[in-house]
């Protein structure tokens, strides 16, 4: 059993568990914050998946969900606008964890992958994806949290 | 054994997603669901070692199904209203 895929599997269950939970119950913004959430770890278990079985070729998931991730969020934000409309100041109560989860996952995660990869092209995509994590992140809270 | 685990999981995942889907009423609170289950059933078939299958299923399941659900939910909305 290898470090990386009981990351894996601790994320899966610590990690998405929790934002199916908070996706099938609340309001609407709550739902949506929390499908954004789930891209996110999901993006990062990918990352430690590819690690875990030794396939450099995995990390394409990471790179796609990073992309759609925000993407199907913003499809959400706006088809939902109306029932997103009735949230609270400062948008849902999800949409504030997103931030600062990300702050504290993405680092975590992808520094150690690319200590374990060594310099070169492997990680140069990694931290594409690192990046494009942390601007998806801006973007989809600035969507939550204004509608 | 670190593979069962991780099937397990994921297939857990997927039935409480599909069963979270399934006794969401609202459909377009469903969508959200449905695009959880989408990702979850991603992430099924990369631990079940099928990465091509996770990568199409990824596109469909997590951002053209909710995305087409929800342009037919507005669409029958608008329609209630103008009519009614």
């Amino acid at each position: 059993m290898n470090g990386w895929l009981v990351a894996a599997a601790v994320l899966t269950a610590g990690g998405l568990g929790p934002c199916l939970w908070a996706g099938s119950r609340g309001t609407a913004g709550r739902r949506v914050a929390a499908q954004n959430m789930a891209t996110l770890l999901l993006c990062l278990d990918f990352l430690l998946l590819a690690q875990g079985y030794g396939r450099p070729s995995y990390v394409d998931l990471a790179l796609v969900t990073c992309v759609l991730g925000p993407a199907g969020t913003l499809v959400f934000v706006r088809l939902l606008a109306e029932e997103l409309h009735d949230e609270p100041e400062g948008g849902p109560p999800g949409a504030r964890l997103l931030t600062p989860v990300t702050l504290v996952a993405t680092p975590a995660t992808v520094l150690p992958l690319c200590v374990a990869t060594g310099p070169g092209r492997a990680m140069a995509k990694l931290l594409v994806i690192g990046v494009l994590l942390g601007l998806g992140a801006t973007v989809t809270t600035r969507a939550l949290r204004h509608g | 054994m670190a593979d069962t685990a991780l099937v397990t999981l994921t297939l857990l995942f997927v039935a409480a997603a599909a069963g979270a889907a399934v006794l969401t009423r609202d459909p377009a609170r469903q969508a959200v669901v449905l695009s959880l289950l989408g990702l979850g059933l991603a992430l099924l078939f990369t631990v079940l070692q099928a990465p091509d299958v996770g990568l199409s299923q990824l596109g469909v399941g997590a951002a053209v199904t909710p995305l087409m659900i929800l342009l037919t939910v507005r669409k029958v909305r608008r329609r209630r209203k103008r009519d009614g």
